[in-house]
This record gives structure tokens, C-alpha cells and sequence, in this order.
């Protein structure tokens, strides 16, 4: 990590736990709760979730995985990051209360995309976000349920979340960066 | 943050993805696609991993995404065909893309007005995309240089198929026994290669896969191959292939098999004597098929002339992937819709922002 | 004006040069077999001193910068008046001639209606002299009734009106009968037959040379055969024709396949009367430009004389199928120009002629396989010779006479007395080239109304400076 640490593994780990509680007393229980990741680091994020959750109420939520590619506002990024990684929603989304995980939640686009996205898979009873870290500097109104941790940013900065799974170590760090910062492509 | 190229014939790619594939820092830099020619593995490997995801997407209860949603995609098409233009039709419409299908013979081109009228008109009314097939070799090249947006050619007299030799490679890759890499592996095109746009294409990718291919028919239909043939070798990035009238040399141990229609026409044009003929010495029949390897795969651009190219026993013999070409058409074509959204050179937002 | 080129007064196109010298150029006359340092002076319109300089004088003088030759000759080019002048007048064409360095040119009877009748020629005749150019204009009649093939077309009278000679060109002579009656009845009447060798069953509706370019390109190919075929049936027909008319005489056109060059050398080593020309694009250009490529015929050969393939050598540079090269006979492979080439060097050819073919944009900016066939290139036709002068593919000497006294030769056989040399006492008849120079080739830069050009935005080496025929500018360089 070539920033300023802002939340180290330890604090990951006490986040997700707490937002893992925080999503079942919402729900009064763990009926018809689905998570679903997106692309990339929000799907190891709703794994972890998915198995504190087990590990405190002894219920196996449903895990998914959404690929908002195609679903992006902007053709542009279309030429620097064509790649897609897959969806994978595991299960019934009709009457599903689906909670998005995502890593960084910045100007709402992205949660607006994979919305769009899930509605193609049927109809949620509801649609609820979790993240983990909150930058601001909202485009949409757009708001998370749940977040691990508020951080105010300028444009200038750029929030990185590592995670063991896809970057081999846990850490969100930020830096400044010369120029603006565009939406981070998700994944 | 690479730089996207706005150039309708393609930049070297810095980076070589393995054959094994996997992501790489490939893009797709072409801002037509008009031959396959000018596109390098690496790219070809990145249209069959974005065709795997726009079958994800057909796969879906509602088979749709709306990544070309605002996007204009005419469909300009100079000669009848059914089939491929429906299939660029419904690949545009599950991309969410506003879609004009022209059928030439219905509109003021067959007044007369002239191809470059025609494009200029059509993106006049909105035209991002074109999507256009012409009986005359070499047509998209004039229409790329007097449109400002993307043409994708469907196919132009004898010259080129691209999405058809993409949706064939894809085919089989998808069902080769043993894998789809197709290095060392032996595919036969046989039967009307001289007038065939299909094979041409063809002969670019899959020398591009290292394919071992075989170009077989009545050397009246190979004219003027042997000497691409001869000279295959010498072009980079592109492997040697075959040339031979010999039928059972080319179809020995073959692992695909893909017959060409042929056409009435060829007869008049004093090129072969009788389409029985044809039949009774270039037919595939199921009895020719036990040359090649016992789990060959029998392909067919369509449409078929069952009996002639091609005996109706093998057109559906369980080792025919012929209908998942047709399918897979459309999932090809929706990646190349949306890698060439992508490269349009022209910025664009489908949300008001 | 370069240094030593010196005009008196401004002199408007058409008027008579009265005061013109040139000092410490490179004087080229083939017509003596001169060559070197030389000056020049031209007083009321006549060449009055040629004087050639040795010694001392002659130091510092190169054929590398001005160079003052006769003025060329074009023995085939259409100017597409009657019928056609959105592509070409008479009065367009003289000044693509003059910007060309020409001061004759022959032009081809396939207007409309065909040049096959007296009235037609004298319309031409007409156009040139109320176009006020002092080009030289001479016309070809039609060898058969509108061109057609099936009778023949009023030879006599066309000769009386001032036909130089005979052509159906833009088609062959289609049926041999004909062609042997033409060449007898021609001889007769001291005038040659000029063919256009192809055999049209061979060539329906080929669109490029048949070859790696063509089968790649999914273009349907010409054959060689179409052009060779022709030229042997010609050349037999010819050999036949001599019995009944000793002075028949045949030119072949526009040749340009190896095989067709080495029929014309054997017909010629039998002593047959026969001459041919080469056009300069293809003497310069190849089908692999069709795809793309944009490199000279004499770059695009191997040492052993075999054709390199552009798409092996990364040759390709532009975008492919530009229909401005599409021509008839097409461009072919760079072993047929190098056969040209040759040819060139070692007499079997006798003449450059352009084939000027404008076209309007209409006819041309169409996909390949419509296009109208032709190139616009009297023009360029210097530059691209004097490009392979300079890549030492052809003497200089060599070049200036296949313009000048080769095609003069061919004429002069043919009744016509115009001479092409610099001599003095004759009317001034020259062009005076900046071999330092180079012009960009842009549609605004002809003067011909055919921008059917591939060399569009190329650089050719050569600026004419002036051209004077028959004693009148009939180009001035603008810069």
C-alpha cells in the first residue's frame, strides 16, 4: 500500500462484524436475506459477512455475485476495462430482501448500476447497501444502510480497499493523486 | 488509463495475453471492425471471454442489459439474408441499442442513391453503429471513411465475415475435445472457397488460433490460394495453412469439419460442371467423415444445400455443432456491438449524467 | 522561377514567348543523342541558340537541377469531349497536358458520340483551337462504327479530317475480321491501327490483377492471359494483314504484363511493324497498392525479381480497395512492372503514353467493383518517371526520349511532321524541369477536372517549370 493507512485488518474485521449484526437486527432475524456482492471486492466483503452471520445465528444466508459491467452509464470505460467477471445470484430474488456489499460507496453510480442490474433477476422485496467504507461526494441520491467507516475525501484522493482475497493482504489506504479522479471502476 | 485509438485499423497491443487466457491488459482498440485481418490474438481471445459473459446474459430470465442503451445501431443490408440480419438485430436490441433495420431493396438505395449518400443520410438520422453487408468486396472501407461512428461488416462480396469467422472460432473452442486451444489442431474448410468471404476470414483467425488449417475444394473453387498459401507463413502473427483438392488428405485425422454452400450459380460461370458432380466427389457424407478423428466436429455457415455440400445424415449427426453456430451468433455479435461501443471515439453517456 | 531561367515580361498562356533564356541548365535531346551543360535562347517564339558548354563553363551543372528537354509527347489520352466534359474539356486537358510538360497530345475516340465520322473529329478540332492552348492536338479516329466492332468506320475520311491514326480504345478491336480490314485499309491510307489488347471473355467483370491482392481482397481477377491473348491474335492477324498491305502498321497500348512485352520482342526480332507503349503508372504502381501498400513497383521486388507480399513486409499503409486505382488493364504485380521496366530499357517498349483518364467523382467515389476505370494522370506522368530516374532504375536520357522521340518516332511513321528535338531555327518546342524540386500532388493543384488521382497527397520529384509549344507558353510554374 503506497498511501496513508486509514483502516487497518483489525478494523476491517470489527467492521464487518458489526455491520454483520447490524444487517440482521434490521431484518428482526435473517428471513429473506440474500447478499450480493459486486464485482470485484464487494463479493469476498458479502462472503465475510455471510460467514459472521453463520457464526452468530447459525443461518447460511444465500451469497451472489453481480458483474455491473454492462450495466455501467459511461461507454468510455468500455475500451479500458471490457473484462467481465461474472454473475452469479445463487437463488430466488422475487420477494428477497437483498443486501448490496460493496468496498468504496463514492458517487452512487455503481449502485445504481447493480440495481438496475438485480431488477433483471426478478423483483426484491427490498433492496438494502452495506458498504465498507463511505467517501462522499454523492452524484445520486444515494444513501448505505450500513457502513464500516465514514472517510471525507477530496476529489483529488483516491481510497484503495485491499482485501486477502484479491490483493493478498487486508488495508484501505488513500492517496492523493494528480488530476481528478474519475468513478472507480468497479472491481 | 490506456489510451483508446479512434482509428479504424487497430494498434499493436503492448501486451500479449497467453493462449491459456485469463485477463490481461487487453482492450479493443478498433473503431470498425472490417476484416479480421488487423486483429491480433490477444484481441480475438478478448471477444470469445466478452462473448462467454453475453451468454450469461441469455441465459438470464430477462435476456437484456442496457450497455448500449441510447446507442443508434442501424442495420444497412444490401443483400437479402435472413438469418444474420436477425441475428445482429436481436444481439443490438439485447444491448438495449435503438435499432433501425434498413433492408436495401425497399429504400431509395434501390433509386439508386449511392452508398456514400446513404451512410451520410443514416447518420444523419442518428446512426452510431452501422452494421452493413454489400455484395461488392471492399464497400465498408468506403463507408468507413465517410461515417464518424462505428461500422461492423456483415459480411462484403467475397472479402470478409468477421462475426462469422469469430462465432465459428467461438463454436469451437466451446466444443473441441480436449480444450479450446487450438494449436497443432486440424481444421478443414471445404468446398466454394474462391467465392467465400466465410473462408477468407476464416483463414485469418484461425492461423491467428495456430490452427493447422486445410483450405480443400475443386481447384476451379481454390484459385489464386495456394499462392496465400505459399506466402502464409511470412505473415507475422499468422501461421501456415494448407491449399489441396485432395479430399481425403485434407480430411484425414481432421478435428473440425466445416462445408461451404455452393452455389447454382458457379455452374453458369463455367466453374464446375454440375452440382451432382460437386456432390458425388466434394460431398461430405458420413462415410468420408470416418477419415477424420472419430469426435470431428461438422460445422456449416448456413444456409445448407443438404445433399449437395453436405449429406442431410451428417447436417444432424450428434457430432454437428451447426445450430450452436446459429446461437452462438448472437452472443458474438453482442460482443462485438459492445466492444466496438467502447472504441467509437466518440464520448458518450447513455445517462444524463 | 529557378535561378537562370530567365522570362521576359509576363507572358499569358497562348502567347508567343518573345524573350526567353535559360542559362546553366542540363540540356536532354535525344533527337541528336546529346546530353549535358547547355543554354538556351528563345527569341519571337523560335529556339534562335542551342549552345552546349565544356570545360570550365560546364562546371557545377548537373542533370540534378534544371533540366530543359522537348517537349513531351502523349500518344494516348482522353479528353472526354464530345459527351463527357463534367470529367474533361479540350481546353482542361491542354492545361493538364502543358502542367504535365506535354506539347502533343493524341487523343482517344471514345466520346459521344464516337469520333467515327469527319464531323465528330472537326467538332474536336474545333474545341482545340477555341481553347486558344498551343498544344498540339491530334485525334484518333475510330477504327469501326461507334466503336462497336462489327463495321468498319469511315477510314478514308476520318484520314482527310486529319486522323492521326485508328483505335477503338476503351474496348478492343473486337473482331479479328474487322482488325485485319482495318489494318490493310489504314496501311493504305499511310495510318497505323492502335489496340486496346484485351480479351473481353476473359475479363468480365474483373476488378484487379489476378493475384495475391485480388484472391486476398475477394476481388474477382484479370487475367494475364486477357492482355496476352490479344497481343498474339493481333500479331497473327498483323503478320496476315502485311500480304495484302505491306505498309499496315500496329500499335499496341497501355501493355502491361510481362508475357504481352515478350510477345511484342519477338514479333519484333521477326521484323513485324509493330510499336507498343507503357503507361507510368504502371511502369510505378502495383495491385498491392489496391491493398493498401504505397511503395514504388522497383521497392516492393525481392533479389531473385519475385514479388514481396505487403502484408509479409508490414508494407500496408493505407486503407484498402481506393477506387482511383482501379484501371483497365489493371495495375499488376511488381514483376510485371519490372518486366516493363526492361522492356523499357532494352527498346521493346517505344513509348510512355499517360492513358489520361479523368473521371468525374460520381463515377469514381463509388465501392471498387463500380468504379469507373481509370487514372487522371498526364500530370503526374513526369514525375513518376523522373521517381524512377532517380531510384536508378532508368537513365535520364533513356526517359526524356520514351516521352519525346520515341512516341515522336511512332508519330512521325504515322505522316505526322512535327519534330522533337532542339533545334535551332524551329519553333520553340520544350519544357524546362526543376529536378530539385518537388510538387505535392492535390486535387487543387491539377488543372485537369479528373482528380482520379492515387498519388493525392504524395510528393513527386520534378516541378515543370515551363512548357512552350509551337513557340507559345503553354505553362508557367505559379511559384
Amino acid at each position: 500500500m503506497t498511501g496513508r493507512l486509514i483502516m487497518t485488518a483489525d478494523e476491517i474485521r470489527r467492521a464487518t462484524v458489526r455491520i454483520s449484526h447490524e444487517i440482521v437486527e434490521k431484518q428482526a432475524g435473517t428471513a429473506g436475506l440474500a447478499l450480493v456482492g459486486i464485482q470485484r471486492r464487494g463479493v469476498p466483503l458479502a462472503h465475510r459477512i455471510a460467514e459472521a452471520i453463520a457464526e452468530h445465528e447459525a443461518v447460511e444466508l444465500p451469497v451472489g455475485a453481480l458483474d455491473i459491467t454492462f450495466y455501467r452509464d459511461d461507454l468510455s470505460l468500455i475500451a479500458q476495462q471490457p473484462l467481465v467477471k461474472g454473475t452469479d445470484l445463487p437463488f430466488d430474488l422475487n420477494g428477497a430482501t437483498v443486501v448490496l456489499v460493496d468496498d468504496v460507496l463514492y458517487t452512487g453510480r455503481t449502485i445504481r448500476a447493480a440495481m438496475d442490474a438485480l431488477v433483471d433477476f426478478g423483483r426484491p422485496q427490498a433492496i438494502r447497501l452495506a458498504v465498507l467504507i463511505d467517501r462522499g461526494h454523492r452524484e445520486l441520491p444515494i444513501r448505505a444502510d450500513h457502513v464500516g467507516k465514514n472517510v471525507p475525501t477530496s476529489r483529488e484522493e483516491i481510497v484503495r480497499v485491499h482485501l486477502l482475497e484479491t490483493d493478498g493482504e487486508d488495508g484501505v489506504d488513500i492517496e492523493r493523486v494528480v488530476g481528478v479522479v474519475a468513478e472507480p471502476i468497479a472491481g | 488509463m490506456s489510451l483508446v485509438v479512434p482509428d479504424g485499423t487497430g494498434i499493436d497491443l503492448a501486451t500479449v495475453v497467453p493462449a491459456s487466457g485469463g485477463p490481461g491488459e487487453v482492450h479493443w482498440s478498433h473503431r470498425h471492425l472490417l476484416d479480421l485481418d488487423v486483429v491480433a490474438w490477444p484481441e480475438i481471445e478478448l471477444v470469445m471471454r466478452t462473448t462467454d459473459a453475453m451468454r450469461e446474459v441469455l441465459a438470464r430470465p430477462i435476456a437484456k442489459v442496457p450497455a448500449l442503451r441510447g446507442i443508434g445501431v442501424t442495420i444497412l443490408f444490401y443483400e437479402a439474408s435472413t438469418r444474420t440480419r436477425v441475428s445482429f438485430e436481436v444481439a443490438a436490441k439485447n444491448l438495449s441499442a435503438d435499432v433501425v433495420n434498413i433492408a436495401a431493396a425497399s429504400s431509395s438505395v434501390a433509386k439508386g442513391e449511392s452508398l456514400v449518400d446513404t451512410i451520410r443520410t443514416v447518420e444523419a438520422l442518428g446512426a452510431d453503429m452501422i452494421v452493413m453487408r454489400h455484395a461488392t468486396s471492399g464497400a465498408p472501407y468506403l463507408a468507413a471513411e465517410h461515417f464518424g461512428g462505428s461500422i461492423l461488416n456483415g459480411g462484403d462480396g467475397w472479402h470478409a465475415h468477421p462475426s462469422q469467422a469469430l462465432l465459428d472460432l467461438y463454436t469451437i473452442r466451446e466444443h473441441l475435445p480436449g480444450g479450446p486451444d487450438l494449436r497443432g489442431r486440424k481444421v478443414v474448410i471445404l468446398g466454394d472457397v474462391l467465392h467465400s468471404r466465410v473462408a477468407r476470414s476464416n483463414v485469418w483467425s484461425l492461423t491467428a488460433a495456430g490452427a493447422d488449417l486445410w483450405l480443400c475444394g475443386p481447384a476451379t473453387l481454390l484459385r489464386g490460394f495456394e499462392r496465400w498459401a505459399s506466402t502464409s507463413g511470412d505473415m507475422p502473427g499468422h501461421g501456415r495453412f494448407t491449399v489441396t483438392s485432395d479430399l481425403a488428405a485434407a480430411l484425414r485425422d481432421a478435428d473440425v469439419v466445416m462445408a461451404l454452400r455452393i452455389q447454382r450459380e458457379r455452374m453458369s460461370g463455367g466453374l464446375l460442371p454440375s452440382l451432382r458432380e460437386y456432390a458425388a466427389r466434394f460431398g461430405l457424407t458420413l462415410d468420408r467423415l470416418d477419415l477424420a478423428r472419430p469426435d470431428v466436429l461438422i460445422m456449416h455457415p448456413g444456409p445448407m444445400n443438404e445433399g449437395v455440400e453436405i449429406a442431410p445424415e451428417v447436417a444432424v449427426d450428434p457430432r454437428s455443432v451447426i445450430t450452436d453456430q446459429v446461437t452462438n451468433g448472437v452472443a458474438v455479435r453482442m460482443a462485438l456491438l459492445y466492444l466496438l461501443a467502447g472504441a467509437a471515439g466518440k464520448p458518450r453517456s447513455t445517462s444524463g449524467g | 522561377m529557378a535561378d537562370g531561367v530567365g522570362l521576359a515580361g509576363s507572358v499569358e498562356v497562348g502567347r508567343t514567348v518573345a524573350d526567353l533564356e535559360i542559362s546553366r541548365a542540363w540540356l536532354v535531346d535525344p533527337a541528336s543523342g546529346r546530353e549535358g551543360p547547355g543554354e538556351i535562347v528563345v527569341d519571337d517564339g523560335v529556339l534562335r541558340q542551342v549552345t552546349w558548354l565544356d570545360g570550365t563553363e560546364a562546371e557545377g551543372i548537373d542533370p540534378s537541377g534544371v533540366v530543359v528537354a522537348p517537349g513531351l509527347v502523349d500518344l494516348h489520352a482522353h479528353f472526354r469531349e464530345p459527351g463527357f466534359e463534367d470529367a474533361e474539356t479540350v481546353a482542361t486537358g491542354s492545361a493538364a497536358a502543358a502542367h504535365g510538360g506535354f506539347t502533343t497530345v493524341c487523343l482517344m475516340p471514345n466520346t459521344s458520340p464516337a469520333i467515327d465520322e469527319a464531323s465528330v473529329l472537326g467538332r474536336v478540332r474545333e474545341a482545340a483551337t477555341r481553347s486558344g492552348s498551343p498544344i498540339d492536338i491530334q485525334v484518333y479516329g475510330a477504327v469501326s462504327v461507334d466503336r462497336a466492332g462489327e463495321t468498319l468506320a469511315a477510314l478514308g475520311e476520318l484520314a482527310d479530317g486529319g486522323a492521326i491514326g485508328f483505335s477503338d480504345d476503351g474496348a478492343p478491336v473486337r473482331s479479328p475480321t474487322i482488325l485485319r480490314s482495318a489494318l490493310v485499309y489504314a496501311g493504305m491510307l499511310g495510318r497505323p491501327v492502335v489496340d486496346h489488347p484485351e480479351d473481353p471473355a476473359l475479363t468480365g467483370g474483373a476488378e484487379a490483377n489476378e493475384g495475391l491482392v485480388a484472391t486476398i481482397l475477394g476481388l474477382k481477377g484479370w487475367p494475364a492471359a486477357a492482355e496476352a491473348s490479344a497481343v498474339a491474335r493481333d500479331l497473327a492477324i498483323l503478320a496476315d494483314a502485311l500480304a495484302d498491305e505491306p505498309r499496315a502498321r500496329l500499335h499496341l497500348t497501355h501493355l502491361s504484363t510481362a508475357a504481352s512485352l515478350g510477345l511484342v520482342r519477338q514479333a519484333k526480332t521477326a521484323g513485324l511493324p509493330v510499336t507498343c507503349d507503357v503507361t507510368p503508372h504502371h511502369l510505378a504502381l502495383t495491385d498491392e497498392w489496391i491493398a493498401g501498400a504505397r511503395r514504388f513497383a522497383w521497392e516492393a521486388i525481392d533479389a531473385d525479381g519475385r514479388p514481396r507480399s505487403p502484408w509479409a513486409d508490414g508494407a500496408l499503409v493505407a486503407a484498402p480497395y481506393d477506387p482511383a486505382l482501379r484501371v483497365n488493364p489493371p495495375l499488376r504485380s511488381a514483376d510485371d512492372a519490372a518486366a516493363l521496366m526492361a522492356a523499357l530499357v532494352d527498346g521493346t517498349v517505344d513509348a510512355i503514353a499517360t492513358d489520361h483518364a479523368p473521371h468525374t467523382r460520381v463515377d469514381k467515389e463509388v465501392e471498387f467493383g463500380l468504379a469507373a476505370n481509370g487514372i487522371s494522370g498526364i500530370e503526374t506522368a513526369l514525375g513518376l518517371v523522373l521517381a524512377a530516374v532517380e531510384a536508378g532504375r532508368l537513365p535520364l536520357g533513356r526517359a526524356i526520349a520514351l516521352l519525346t522521340t520515341g512516341p515522336a518516332g511512332v508519330l512521325g511513321g504515322w505522316g505526322w511532321t512535327g519534330s522533337r528535338g532542339l533545334v535551332e531555327g524551329a519553333p520553340a518546342d520544350l519544357v524546362v524541369i526543376d529536378r530539385s524540386a518537388t510538387w505535392r500532388v492535390e486535387a487543387a493543384a491539377l488543372a485537369s477536372r479528373g482528380k482520379n488521382s492515387p498519388l493525392l497527397g504524395r510528393d513527386l520529384p520534378g516541378r515543370v517549370l515551363l512548357t512552350v509549344a509551337g513557340g507559345r507558353l503553354a505553362h508557367e510554374d505559379a511559384a
